[in-house]
């Protein structure tokens, strides 16, 4: 396969997002830019200008109107996406570091990190309309985390609750209604670095720094199955077609430079889902990856890295051709 | 979007332009589905470059919401951009492809016992003759006083299908070998990268002089009956699709390649001889 490479940052990119149909893809990364790019052909269809600092989380509406980011100067944003405009702007006590649209897109969730002296915390607000008073509108529900911050997040159960990975492995539910955990896990021993559903939202799987991923079960959070590599995984992803898992991680970034590509480990690992069993990797990026993510269809998949480089790739016929002997 | 015409300038136009300093405008094309883009530069050597791109124009059948955010204008970054993927930040990469991890267990077991090998000559006695490398001091040996001994100093790598009773021995040279790191157990692990390469390079095959009307589905038929088939790889001209006139067929196993050489190099097929080798690795030094 022929990747196409997207080179729209100027750092390492933090989180990649396909849309709901799959026709655009989100990037973000530690420069103040996230773009959107046509997956089809790598066409960048534009940038949303205004951040001041690291975007570490960005999240897309179910319809494809309205787009969320949250960064490091310590902002949420919504903006527009037909025009890249920035349509509602929420000052938070320190940065956002994970956010994301509900199912229905009528609330949307943050959090932020333990820093200067501010403790974690969970907000949930109502985004049906949006205009520039969100600034100053009281959050719907506002949940402090004691403990552990919120490293990922997922809505869960039709935006009944919702699913966080901390920064200790555990993973937690929360439901909305009363603002109380109702589950929780700890099945990691480092921190939860991404958390992505499969296909109908019944399972998630979770990437972690203790390298492994693993794939839960939503409703009881119990341990389904397990991927081992030997770096710390940063981002994993189930194929919505094929009984398949992409892993993507690496070394860690400041060990980088100190080893070669080769050994670095760089390479997007395919995971059988069920029989745990690894059967394909894909090289291309200079360091790790640090989000990927599956086209809606399957028939493709991305992966951004380290080396702020966004690869999309479409699967050959041998991919779809393969099965596992067992 | 300059007119068809404007490239269809004379020779000696062309000829007037280069001795200028100036540089001829870029150009869009559209000829039969494609978008040809020209572009003229200076490049660091101060000599003019010609940089022609081409695009394949593909009309799709999609939803109408997709179809909408196709044409919504450009913003940001990029809101100076033309239509269609801007160059600087959209790169087509160099071809990978996935690596497929299928012998697993095979290898495992090809370590195993290779590692049940060393064990196995661990236990015995670490005597070796000097002279015809028996297991038995020098000074015992029975071929001392024989040309034999002295003949087998001399090659120190007595072939293995060499005759005489150094001959049995031989086949077991691990008793006192030397073993470079990388083959150590335990180290195999580390090597697992590099290794991979390795073995897909060992099981492949180059097919030259095929016919241009091959297809993937008739070479696919020529080739399996061999054994099984990790990838196939048939050169075709991007534009026309047709053979390029050879292939690489990367077999599971190196004994079905090996097979497959044999009976293909010299085959008459769609009125052309084959020749059919081994695949060479594209740098050795990697």
């Amino acid at each position: 396969m022929k990747p196409l490479m997207l080179q729209g940052h100027e750092r390492a990119i933090t989180q990649i997002k396909y849309n709901r149909e799959g026709d655009l893809l989100f990037s973000s990364s530690k420069d103040n830019k996230p773009n959107v790019w046509y997956s089809l052909n790598g066409e960048r269809l534009g940038s949303f200008n205004g951040h001041q600092g690291a975007v570490w989380c960005i999240d897309v509406d179910w319809t494809t109107t309205r787009f969320l980011s949250g960064a490091g100067d310590n902002t949420c944003k919504i903006w527009d996406c037909e025009t890249g405009k920035e349509i509602g702007n929420i000052v938070t006590n320190s940065s956002v570091r994970t956010c994301m649209f509900s199912y229905s897109a009528n609330m949307a969730v943050y959090t932020t990190d333990k820093a200067m002296k501010q403790p974690c915390e969970m907000f949930i607000i109502d985004v049906r309309n949006v205009d520039e008073s969100i600034s100053h509108q009281d959050p719907i529900l506002r949940i402090p985390i004691n403990g552990p911050r919120v490293s990922s997040i997922l809505w869960d159960n039709l935006d009944e609750s919702i699913i966080t990975g901390h920064e200790n492995g555990e993973i937690i539910t929360w439901d909305l209604k009363t603002g109380k955990k109702m589950n929780s896990v700890k099945e990691h021993d480092s921190l939860i670095n991404d958390m992505q559903w499969n296909k109908d939202a019944t399972m998630f799987i979770t990437a972690s720094k203790d390298h492994t991923a693993k794939l839960f079960d939503a409703e009881s959070l119990a341990l389904l199955k397990t991927y081992k590599t030997e770096r710390p995984v940063n981002s994993a992803a189930i194929s919505p077609i094929a009984e398949h898992v992409v892993v993507g991680g690496g070394q860690d970034a400041m060990d980088v430079t100190t080893t070669s590509a080769r050994v670095g480990k760089f390479d997007s690992r395919f995971f059988h889902m069920v029989f745990e069993e690894e059967f394909g990797r894909v090289k291309g990026h200079f360091g790790p990856i640090n989000s990927v993510a599956f086209h809606p269809d399957g028939k493709s998949y991305s992966s951004g890295g380290e080396d702020g480089y966004v690869r999309v790739h479409n699967f050959d016929s041998s991919y779809f051709e393969y099965n596992l002997d067992y | 979007m300059p007119a068809a015409e404007e490239v269809k300038s004379s020779w000696a136009d062309e000829v007037e332009l280069e001795g200028g300093t100036t540089l001829p405008a870029p150009t869009e094309v559209y000829e039969n589905g494609f978008k040809v883009v020209t572009e003229y530069k200076i490049n660091d050597d101060e000599k003019k470059v010609k940089i022609v791109r081409t695009y394949k124009i593909e009309k799709r059948i999609v939803s109408k919401s997709i179809a909408v955010r196709k044409t919504w204008k450009k913003f940001g970054e990029c809101s100076n951009d033309k239509p269609g993927p801007n160059p600087a930040t959209t790169i087509v990469a160099e071809d990978v492809y996935m690596q497929y991890i299928t012998s697993k267990e095979e290898d495992n077991k090809q370590e195993e016992d290779a590692l049940d090998k060393l064990k196995a000559l661990g236990d015995k006695t670490v005597v070796k003759c000097r002279k015809c490398n028996g297991e038995h001091w020098t000074s015992k040996c029975p071929w001392k006083d024989t040309t034999l001994a002295g003949g087998k100093i001399d090659d120190k790598k007595p072939t293995p299908m060499g005759v005489g009773p150094g001959a049995g021995d031989a086949n077991k040279p691990g008793v006192s070998k030397y073993v470079p790191p990388g083959m150590r157990d335990g180290a195999s692990k580390r090597m697992d990268g590099p290794n991979m390469q390795r073995r897909d390079d060992q099981t492949a095959i180059r097919i030259a002089n095929l016919s241009e009307n091959t297809t993937d589905a008739d070479l696919e038929e020529l080739v399996k009956r061999f054994g099984p088939i990790v990838k196939i790889y048939l050169a075709k001209d991007k534009q026309t699709g047709q053979c390029k006139g050879y292939a690489y067929i990367h077999y599971k196993f190196k004994c079905d390649a090996a097979k497959a050489i044999s009976m293909l190099n010299g085959h008459g097929y769609d009125h052309l001889i084959l020749t059919v080798d081994w695949s060479k690795p594209q740098n050795p030094n990697q």
